[in-house]
Parts: structure tokens; C-alpha cells; sequence
């Protein structure tokens, strides 16, 4: 077994390079060819799963295993080294598998779906691309290898919304898209730079910013033992990085301020904003937080920080807003965008009261069930012939059936409706958020966070009854989508329904109805603990809150009855608000008018100011010095040129002028 | 062949080249051109085979004296690491330039290349003289080439972008002269050397312990004169005007090469002979590289002409080396002269690229474009996407393997931790940190504005992709791109030596003058 697995783990970069290649081979060579292009680049992606699955199952059985890492030399000099490696832990092998399951499954979906699209294989090849930068970044073994896998999944994004390019507002989501992710990364590199300013003296040439490394020690957690007890880091200054370099995952898993792109980004083909707008690149920044967590903890490793309490007010306040929001969206996949711009803030705030494997099992669910929503939505536009307006639908229940029972699910799942998926991690972070205590107002998040869930499961019933139930608005013959497309929504469903089973102990569970109260090891965060051993040897598992999930339950049910109310018996809220209260209807229909705001100050302030100063200073003042000095240069030439003519005459004319006026002189001013 | 008249042959191919080609047929101009610039990749591959990577010293050296008195005159060429990858990168990037130019030069092609011919001659000269009077003459004698290149094959303000670049170059060639002889005579003085000398070997052995106010005095006519070149704010306005009059062919050596005769010249010279100078004013340095990152990226953020965006970015990317000169660190040292090799690069691409879109829509305005071009160009549109993505600093390819290194070495640099402003050292890097948003936002908007919406119906039809030559030269310096992108130690390790020593010698100066004279802190 041991040897077996040996190979298992040193063949472990083969899953990262083969969707690489398999996208260069893609464009260089198979581009003209649809089903080779299609077989090369599921071909990647099938073995990455079944490889992943191996590592999985080895680190399950073998728990010693991990954390393995290979690193190679990427840049050496006197004064640091850069690598570029593979790291196989439990949280990496978790992501792996999060990300090869629905990146096959988007592949296959995308047979069907894009199978008349002349840019059919340039799509694969973009596919290919963005699955390998996906993957490195996952396994990537330090933050500079994260940092460079990080804005290769943001370049494939802007690839992929700017796929159909012929299109305005795809041609501007995609620029929208990479410049505020660039915003992130701007404080994601100064962070880095900060963190490495402090701990430069503590790697002593291994290469830098390892995340873990429990053989030689020189990894993120020692090296902040390091600068703590060398005074270059403080827990506050430690907190000031951690904030500058949360803008990353701000950035990337769209959070307030710098969520605007990914409601655009749904411009991109649909499978797209399944795969990468959904399940996997924007939970990238959940997982950084995740990964170098001690730099988000206080220097003694407690989750007392303030870094933390930004995460998690960010997380809260962005998972509220998205969700009133969401509300009033028309668009389909907006509306789905907006809901997942909520569940990144929750996955946030599970890592910011501290319950880091809630969070991450959040990301978990939330990667299947959201997967599967949005290619619900995309067999709902392929059936519709490119509507993506949920007042054009209505009774899509009966032409589609297997869509809406997928979609169901999945909306069932994402409410928070107990057994399904979505419930027990998102009542598992409410449960701990409740118990939030740090800044003044720490009590508020657990109750805005219950409100939130609310909001949720208004919004996602109201979004299955427009779609699935009543009459057919449209104009428009619904028609159910190829098997190409169904089959991987019925696979997906299968861990909407059950993945949430892994984050919760049916004994403890049961105990706790049955009266017996105990907290019981589940087996998510028993397995992800082994990434997070720096916090301590145990994770610590809590009873079950019979009285959170029953609250959770209430409030869940509520939100669905209200929809119910509202889109199938016609109870007229909706139109109340939309007439007595307009502004606030407004606010949520124009998304919080932050794009009203950040074109503004773009267009209205920098722009123009940047003219103006540039006009200023490199038109009007530099070159103007340097078109006087060539002025004033023919100027005296103009004037010298007379001295040296040639002519008798003008010679002449000088001397006589000069004896003329030293006579004068002479005249005036006689001697003595 | 004896592999010491190598570097010798190198440099004879081109100047024998303009001889050649001025008296040939006007007809063969064009072929000879390309058969000369093959065979100066051939001999750079010759030098590479006889180049030991490991060494840190002068390798392949040639020296001839003429005359001893009154002063000597000598012919010295010799490589090191950092001179070999820019001689690589000139061999390769003229070749590029020479194929790209089947359209321009068909006007009066004998006097074209040989032209060209005359300016490579000067640019390797550059990389490879050993003596410093050398140095200067072929220093100047690209003003001659590259004035009549842009007066004759250039657009409709041709006139005022050629005198504008040769007052702005003259005028650095002048203080340079002044400096040189200046130098010539305080080493002189030198008690371990009673013999004044040229030879850059021996001043880089000498000038370092020079007085502190004569190696102020020594370098600042070389450093104006190599900011001009670089260029640095607030000399810079010839480049933006020269690049957009220049005829495609020459915008390609101008950015890719020209500039790095400056960006040379500061490690080389600057950087060499006088440690003090620059450990002293290290921190304006610095200030003035984040200044010009993010200047030019401001510019670039408001023009309406491609090319000038091309070239205002130019300032931009060269301000990486500036700080990277500046920190005294030796990653970020290696970051600078990794940006010099692959600014050449992308620059080249880039401006190829401006010229092909330029050809077929005969103008440069983005507004008058109006978008929509990947319909007619979608192989150009790649080679666009790739060559932006690239000069944003893209991980993978070489722009962000420079400004990665340069950040990284500067922010925990001798400069940005023993100086004594370690916290303006830090705020001007997290200052030109900004131009990494800046720089997404010209050059995708600039993509955008290109290749993105609906096909513009004026264009319809009669605009073509690619042709195969254009692809070619497309592809050869993509692939430089993404090569040195993805593996950079295939750069680094002929370098890397070479950084490490120097930048350790110039921080020894940086503590030594700490140390010494701790009160002194009007730095």
C-alpha cells in the first residue's frame, strides 16, 4: 500500500499538467477537429478525478501521508527562492475533488450545449486551460505559487466571459471582470509583500511562503512564531496584512465593495458560469483565507483577531446585501449570480467566527448544488432559445421535467430545508456566527446571518415557481435538453441531496433528538482538521443545536411559504412594494447602485482628471521646455545669422556703426 | 574558429553589412539584409556554445591597442552574462525587425537596411565594449541611423519626432562625454593606478573607491544621459513622439533594443563604477522608477493612438528597472535586467502587432477602429491577446516574472530595510503596486477598443488576418515570451551571479556610508 501510494503522490502533478497540455495540444493542433478537441480535454479532466480520488481515499487510509509536497526551483537568487510545487493535504485533496467533479461534469454538459457554437473547441481548449490553472492553484504549495495560479484562473475567466466577443456587453464584462480583480490583487501582492517584509530574515534560502511544511518547519505558521518573537510582526500588524491581502478574495470570490464583475460575468456562456462563476475559481478566495489562515489569526494562533472580524462583517454584510438583491432580479442567471455572491459571504463568515471547517464545508455543498442550479438555468435558456427572462417563463415544469426536478432539488437544497446538502453546512455557520463575540457590534452578524437565510429561500422559490410553475409566458417551445446536458445535472443532484451527511455524525444527530446530548467526530472536519493542526491536536466538535436547527428549519420554511404565497396564489406583495415603496424596490432592482457609483467616479473623476494632468504636465510643461529651448535656439541663430553673411555692405554697415556709436560714447562721456 | 575573435565577428557582420548592402542592387537589399541577420543569430549561437554560464567574469575577450599617447585608444569587446542575454535578444529581435520590414523598406531599400545594418552595428557594440571610449563612440553612432530612419521612413510629423529624439539624445551624449572625461582624468589621480585609463574592466575595479563627491560628479552625466535613453520622467516626451512617426520595423528595435542600451548602461556604469552614487541616492531612484510606472500608466490611460500607448508603457515597464537598480537587492536586480530581456521582447510584439493593425486600417486612432476586428483578424486577435497579456505582468509569461522578482527583492531589500527612509522606500513600492491595476485597465480597455463588439461595417471585408511572415515573426517572439515566462531560470542562471556580486557590493556601500556617518541624514 505504502508503495503503491508513493507513486500515487509523486505522479500527483500529472493532474495539474495534463489539462495544460491537453489545452495547448488543443489550439496548436486539435483545434479544427471538435471531437477529438472534446474527448483530449474530458480526458484530463476524468483522469485528474479518478487520480484525485486516489489521494483522497490514500489520505483517508493513511492519515501520516500528508501533508506531501514537491517543489521545484523557480527563480533563485542571494536574496530569496522562489518554487513552484505540488502540495497533496486534506484540505487540498477536498478542493481536488470539488473541482474535478464539476469540471468534468460542466465538459460533458458542454457537448450539449455548445455543440453548435463555431468557437466549439476553442471553448474546450479555454475549458482545458482554466481547469489546470484551477488545479494549481489548489495544490499550489506556497503564496507566491497561489499568487501565480491565481490570476491564471482570472486571465481563463476573462477568456471565457469575453467568449462571444461580437457581444458589447460581454466585451465589457470581461474588462470589468480582470480590472477589478486586479483591484484584489493589487492588495493581495502588497499583502505578500508586507508578510515577506516582515519574515525576510526567517527563510534562510528555503524557498519562501511555504504554506506548510511540518519536516523543516520553514512554513507560514513558524515563520509568524518568528517575526513575533523578533518584534517585526504584532498581532495588529499582522492584522493590517491580513486585511490588505483579503482584497484578493474579496476580489476573486466577489465580495463587497469588489462584487460588481461577477453578476456581469454571467455574459459568458453558461456552462462557464457554472463551472468557474459558481463552483469553483470564485471559491479560490474562501480557500486562500482558508489555506494561509495562521496569517489571518493572531500571532499566537487564536481566531481572536481583528482580521477575522473583517472577514466576517465583510462575509455578513455581503451575503445580506446580495441577498435583498437577489430579490428582484428578472434575469435567470443574474439572479443565481446574486445568490451565489450570498453563499461566498457565508462561506466568509464561517471562516471569520473561527469555524474554519464549516466554512470550507459550505464550499463543499455549495460547489455541487450551485453547479447543478446553473446548468438548470443553462438547459432552461438552451430549451428557450436564448431567453434568460424569468417574466418570459413560467410552467417550464411539465417540458422539462428532468430540469425542474433538478432545479428543485438544488433550490431545496440551497434553502436550507433540513437533509438536504445546504442545511447542515449553512446552519452549522449560522450556529457558530451566533456565537461571534469580537467588536462591538459581534452579536448582530448570527441574527443578520438567520435573516439572510430567510431572504434565500424567498428568492430561490420565487425563482422556481417564475420558472417552473403557472402558465408558459413566453413565445418560445420549451423543449427538454439533450441527454448530453441532463445526465450531469442527475449526477450532480445526487450530492445536493447527500454531501451535507459528511459534516454532520447521524449517532450524534440522533443522540441529541433521542435526548442524549454529545458531540461525535463527523467525518468533513475530521479529515480537514489534519490541514489545520496548527490549531490545535482535536478539532472540536459541538452537539448538535436542536434548537438553532429547528429556528434555521422555521425561518426556511417560512421564506418558501411566503414565495409560495406570493408567485403561485398570487398574494400581492411584490407589486405592494414595487408601488408604495418604489425606492426601496428600486435599491435592489439597480443592485445597490454601486455600478451607477463606480462608473461615475471612473468616467466622471478619473478619467478626466488624468487627462488634465497629463495634458498638464507631459504636453504643456515638459515639452513645452523643450520646444522653447529649440525656439529660443532659432531665435539667436535668426539674430547670429546676420553677423556672418557675407556681404561687404553689411560689414561695412557694422563698422560704422560701431565707430558711430563709441563716438557718441566718446562724445558724451569725455575723459578725465 | 578561434573563439576569441568571436564577438569581433559579431560585430564585423552588420558594419561590413551596411557596405554591402549600400553598394549592392536594390533588388537584393532585402535578402541580403535577412542572410545577415541569420548569420548573426548563427554567431550568438556560436557565443552561447563557448559561454560558461557559471563564470562570472569577462569571457571571450578581444583587445587591440592603437595608440597609447596621448591618450590610448583601444578596440575591447568581451561578454559577461548580462551582456550575452542582451546580445541574444538584439540578434534575435533585428532579425524579427528585418522580416517585418517587407513593406517599408520596398522605399529605397539599399539605404533602408543598411541603415539598420549600421544601427545593430551600434546597439551590439553597446552591449559588448569593454572600453569606455568605445563605448561612447558606438554609443553615438546610433544617433546617425536612427535619425535618417525616422525622417525618411516616417509618418507625417516624421521631421519634429527626429530632431526631437536627436536633441534629447545629443544632448545626453553630451553630458556622458563630459562625465567620461572627467572620469578619465580623477582616475588618474588614483594612487593605486598613476595611469589614467578607459578600460572599463579596471575602472570597475578602481571608480568604486573613489571619493564619494567625485563619483557624484562622475555619474551624473552618465546617468542623465542613460535616463534619457531608458527613458525616465521628465525626459521622456521624444519616445512617445519618435515611436509613433518610426515605421513599424523600427519602433520594434527602438523599444525592444534601444532602450536597453540606457537600462544597460545603468547597471553597467552606473551601477558599477559608482556604488556610492548610487547607495546615496538610492531612494530617489527608487522614487523616481515607482514615479514612472505609474505616470506612464496614467498617460497610457488617456491616449487615443495605439502606438502611443504602446510606447507610453514602454516607461512604464522600464521603471522596474529603475527600482530594481535602486533596492540594491539582488532578486530584484536580477528582476531588472530579467525585465530588460523581456521588455525587449513583448515591446517588439507589441509594436509588430500596432504596425500589422495599422497596415490594414491605415490609422492609428482607437476611436476612428471603433472595435470589432477579431471578425476579419482572429489570428491577430490572439497574438494581441497574448502580447497584452503579457506586458499586464500575466503569470507565465516574462512581464511578470520581472515585476514579481522586482517587488519581492525591493520590499525586503538593504534599501527598504538599513536605509534610513525604509518607510518611503516601502510606500513608493506599494505606490507603483498600483500599476498593476493601471496597466490591466490600458491595455485590456486597449483590446477592447480593438478586437471586442460588433464588426464596424466599414471594415467589413476587406481587411485580412495574418499572412504567413507575420505569423512567423508573431510566433518567434511569443514563444520567447511564454518560454522565458514559464521556465525564467533559462535567463536568470547566465545572470544570476553577476546580480547576486553586484548588488552585495553595492549594499556594502550602502552600510558603509550608514556606518561611517550616521549623522548624515539628508539622504
Amino acid at each position: 500500500m505504502l508503495e503503491n501510494s508513493g507513486v500515487l503522490f509523486s505522479t500527483a502533478p500529472m493532474i495539474v499538467l495534463a489539462p495544460f497540455l491537453v489545452g495547448a495540444i488543443i489550439i496548436l493542433f486539435a483545434r479544427f477537429n471538435k471531437t477529438l478537441s472534446m474527448a483530449l480535454s474530458v480526458g484530463a479532466v476524468t483522469y485528474g478525478f479518478f487520480h484525485s480520488l486516489l489521494l483522497l481515499n490514500a489520505l483517508r487510509q493513511e492519515p501520516h501521508l500528508g501533508p506531501w509536497q514537491t517543489n521545484i526551483d523557480w527563480f533563485v537568487s542571494s536574496s530569496f527562492k522562489l518554487s513552484m510545487g505540488v502540495l497533496v493535504d486534506n484540505l487540498a485533496a477536498v478542493m481536488l475533488i470539488v473541482v474535478c467533479t464539476v469540471s468534468l461534469l460542466v465538459q460533458i454538459y458542454t457537448h450539449g450545449y455548445m455543440r453548435e457554437d463555431p468557437g466549439y473547441s476553442r471553448f474546450y481548449a479555454y475549458l482545458s486551460l482554466f481547469t489546470g490553472s484551477m488545479l494549481g492553484l489548489v495544490v499550489s504549495t506556497n503564496l507566491f505559487e497561489m499568487y501565480f495560479f491565481w490570476e491564471l484562473v482570472g486571465v481563463c475567466s476573462y477568456f471565457l466571459i469575453g467568449f462571444w466577443w461580437f457581444k458589447p456587453t460581454a466585451a465589457a464584462a470581461c474588462l470589468k471582470a480582470f480590472v477589478i480583480n486586479r483591484i484584489g490583487d493589487f492588495g493581495f501582492l502588497v499583502g505578500i509583500l508586507m508578510f515577506l517584509g516582515a519574515t525576510s530574515g526567517f527563510w534562510q534560502g528555503h524557498s519562501i511562503l511555504t504554506f506548510v511544511d511540518p519536516q523543516s518547519s520553514f512554513d507560514l505558521t513558524n515563520a509568524i512564531k518568528w517575526a513575533a518573537e523578533h518584534g517585526t510582526l504584532t498581532t495588529a500588524s499582522l492584522s493590517v496584512i491580513a486585511i490588505i491581502m483579503f482584497m484578493g478574495p474579496m476580489a476573486k470570490s466577489a465580495q463587497a465593495p469588489l462584487h460588481v464583475w461577477l453578476p456581469d460575468a454571467m455574459e459568458g456562456p453558461t456552462p462557464i458560469s457554472a463551472l468557474i462563476h459558481a463552483a469553483t475559481m470564485v471559491a479560490a478566495g474562501v480557500y486562500l483565507v482558508a489555506r494561509a489562515y495562521p496569517i489571518w489569526l493572531t500571532v499566537d494562533g487564536s481566531t481572536q483577531s481583528v482580521a477575522l472580524a473583517v472577514v466576517a462583517w465583510v462575509g455578513g454584510f455581503t451575503a445580506f446585501m446580495a441577498a435583498t438583491i437577489a430579490l428582484s432580479q428578472n434575469d435567470i442567471k443574474r439572479a443565481l449570480a446574486w445568490s451565489t455572491v450570498s453563499q461566498l459571504g457565508y462561506m466568509f463568515v464561517g471562516l471569520g467566527v473561527g469555524a474554519y471547517a464549516s466554512g470550507m464545508f459550505h464550499l463543499f455543498n455549495h460547489a455541487f448544488f450551485k453547479a447543478m442550479l446553473f446548468l438548470c438555468s443553462g438547459a432552461v435558456i438552451h430549451g428557450l432559445h436564448g431567453e434568460q427572462d424569468m417574466r418570459q417563463m413560467g410552467g417550464l415544469f411539465k417540458k422539462m421535467p428532468i430540469t425542474a426536478w433538478c432545479f428543485l432539488i438544488g433550490t431545496i437544497s440551497i434553502s436550507g430545508v433540513p437533509g438536504f446538502s445546504g442545511f447542515f453546512s449553512k446552519d452549522a455557520i449560522i450556529d457558530k456566527a451566533m456565537h461571534f463575540n469580537i467588536g462591538p457590534l459581534a452579536g448582530l452578524i448570527g441574527p443578520l446571518m438567520l435573516f439572510t437565510a430567510f431572504l434565500t429561500a424567498f428568492y430561490m422559490f420565487r425563482m422556481f415557481f417564475m420558472t417552473f410553475t403557472g402558465e408558459y409566458r413566453g413565445k418560445a417551445h420549451p423543449h427538454e435538453s439533450p441527454l448530453a446536458m441532463t445526465a450531469p445535472l442527475m449526477v450532480l443532484a445526487v450530492p445536493s441531496i447527500l454531501s451535507g451527511y459528511l459534516g454532520v455524525n447521524p449517532q450524534a444527530l440522533l443522540g441529541a433528538l433521542s435526548g442524549h446530548a454529545q458531540a461525535l467526530p463527523d467525518v468533513f472536519t475530521a479529515f480537514l482538521h489534519q490541514s489545520f493542526l496548527y490549531m490545535g491536536a482535536e478539532p472540536e466538535f459541538e452537539v448538535p443545536n436542536l434548537l438553532g436547527m429547528g429556528i434555521s428549519t422555521v425561518v426556511a420554511f417560512s421564506g418558501i411559504a411566503l414565495a409560495f404565497m406570493v408567485y403561485t396564489r398570487g398574494l400581492g406583495i411584490n407589486t405592494w412594494v414595487k408601488q408604495t415603496l418604489p425606492q426601496v424596490y428600486q435599491f435592489s432592482l439597480n443592485k445597490w447602485y454601486f455600478d451607477e457609483l463606480y462608473m461615475g467616479v471612473l468616467q466622471k473623476i478619473i478619467l478626466p482628471v488624468y487627462t488634465a494632468v497629463w495634458t498638464l504636465v507631459d504636453k504643456v510643461l515638459i515639452d513645452g521646455v523643450v520646444d522653447g529651448t529649440s525656439i529660443a535656439t532659432v531665435g539667436t541663430g535668426e539674430v547670429l545669422k546676420y553677423t556672418e553673411n557675407g556681404r561687404g555692405q553689411s560689414y561695412a554697415m557694422v563698422i560704422f556703426a560701431c565707430v558711430a556709436g563709441l563716438a557718441l560714447i566718446f562724445y558724451f562721456f569725455p575723459r578725465g | 574558429m578561434n573563439p576569441e575573435h568571436l564577438l569581433t565577428c559579431l560585430l564585423l557582420v552588420p558594419l561590413m553589412g551596411t557596405f554591402i548592402i549600400g553598394l549592392s542592387p536594390e533588388k537584393s537589399a532585402r535578402a541580403i539584409a535577412i542572410a545577415l541577420g541569420i548569420v548573426m543569430v548563427i554567431v550568438t549561437a556560436m557565443i552561447g556554445s563557448h559561454f560558461n554560464a557559471a563564470s562570472l567574469g569577462m569571457q571571450l575577450v578581444e583587445k587591440v591597442t592603437w595608440i597609447t599617447s596621448p591618450f590610448p585608444v583601444e578596440y575591447h569587446v568581451g561578454i559577461d552574462g548580462l551582456s550575452f542575454c542582451l546580445v541574444a535578444l538584439t540578434t534575435i529581435v533585428t532579425l524579427m525587425a528585418i522580416l517585418a520590414s517587407n513593406t517599408i523598406g520596398d522605399n529605397r531599400p539599399r539605404l533602408y537596411y543598411s541603415m539598420v545594418m549600421l544601427l545593430t552595428t551600434s546597439i551590439l557594440g553597446v552591449f559588448i565594449s569593454l572600453d569606455l571610449l568605445q563605448f561612447f563612440i558606438l554609443w553615438e553612432l546610433e544617433l546617425i541611423p536612427m535619425y535618417f530612419l525616422i525622417a525618411i521612413w516616417g509618418g507625417p510629423r516624421r521631421d519634429y519626432a527626429a530632431m526631437k529624439f536627436l536633441i534629447y539624445t545629443f544632448l545626453g551624449g553630451i553630458f556622458m562625454l563630459a562625465s567620461l572625461l572627467y572620469l578619465y582624468f580623477q582616475t588618474g589621480q588614483v594612487g593605486a593606478m598613476q595611469q589614467p585609463t578607459f578600460d572599463m574592466l579596471q575602472l570597475a575595479q578602481t571608480s568604486p573607491g573613489l571619493p564619494a563627491q567625485v563619483q557624484l560628479l562622475g555619474c551624473i552625466g552618465f546617468m542623465l544621459a542613460f535616463l534619457i535613453k531608458l527613458p525616465s520622467f521628465p525626459l521622456h516626451t521624444w519616445l512617445p513622439d519618435a515611436h509613433v512617426e518610426a515605421p513599424t520595423p523600427i519602433s520594434m528595435i527602438l523599444a525592444g533594443l534601444l532602450l536597453k542600451m540606457g537600462s544597460y548602461g545603468l547597471v553597467r556604469i552606473c551601477m558599477g563604477f559608482f556604488p556610492d552614487f548610487i547607495a546615496q541616492f538610492g531612494v530617489f531612484i527608487m522614487a523616481l522608477g515607482a514615479f514612472n510606472v505609474v505616470w506612464a500608466a496614467i498617460a497610457c490611460l488617456v491616449q487615443d493612438d495605439m502606438k502611443r500607448i504602446i510606447a507610453y508603457s514602454s516607461v512604464s515597464h522600464m521603471g522596474f528597472v529603475l527600482m530594481g537598480i535602486a533596492s540594491l537587492s539582488a532578486a530584484a536586480l536580477s528582476g531588472a535586467i530579467f525585465q530588460m530581456v523581456s521588455h525587449g521582447i513583448i515591446s517588439a510584439l507589441l509594436f509588430f502587432l500596432v504596425g500589422c493593425v495599422y497596415e490594414r486600417c491605415h490609422t492609428r486612432k482607437l476611436s476612428e477602429i471603433g472595435g470589432g476586428l477579431a471578425k476579419q483578424m482572429p489570428f491577430l486577435f490572439y497574438f494581441w491577446m497574448l502580447a497584452a497579456l503579457a506586458n499586464l505582468g500575466l503569470p507565465a509569461l516574462s512581464g511578470f516574472v520581472a515585476e514579481a522578482t522586482v517587488f519581492y527583492g525591493s520590499f525586503t531589500s538593504p534599501l527598504a530595510t538599513l536605509s534610513q527612509h525604509p518607510d518611503f522606500v516601502k510606500g513608493c513600492l506599494i505606490f507603483a503596486c498600483t500599476g498593476v491595476i493601471l496597466t490591466a485597465g490600458y491595455m485590456l480597455w486597449l483590446l477592447k477598443r480593438l478586437f471586442y463588439g460588433p464588426e464596424q461595417p466599414k471594415w467589413a471585408g476587406h481587411l485580412t488576418d495574418a499572412r504567413p511572415m507575420e505569423i512567423f515573426v508573431a510566433s518567434v517572439l511569443a514563444i520567447g515570451t511564454i518560454w522565458l515566462g514559464v521556465y525564467p531560470m533559462a535567463l536568470t542562471k547566465n545572470y544570476a551571479g553577476i546580480a547576486d556580486k553586484m548588488a552585495a557590493d553595492t549594499a556594502a556601500h550602502l552600510t558603509k556610508s550608514l556606518g561611517s556617518n550616521p549623522s548624515d541624514s539628508d539622504m
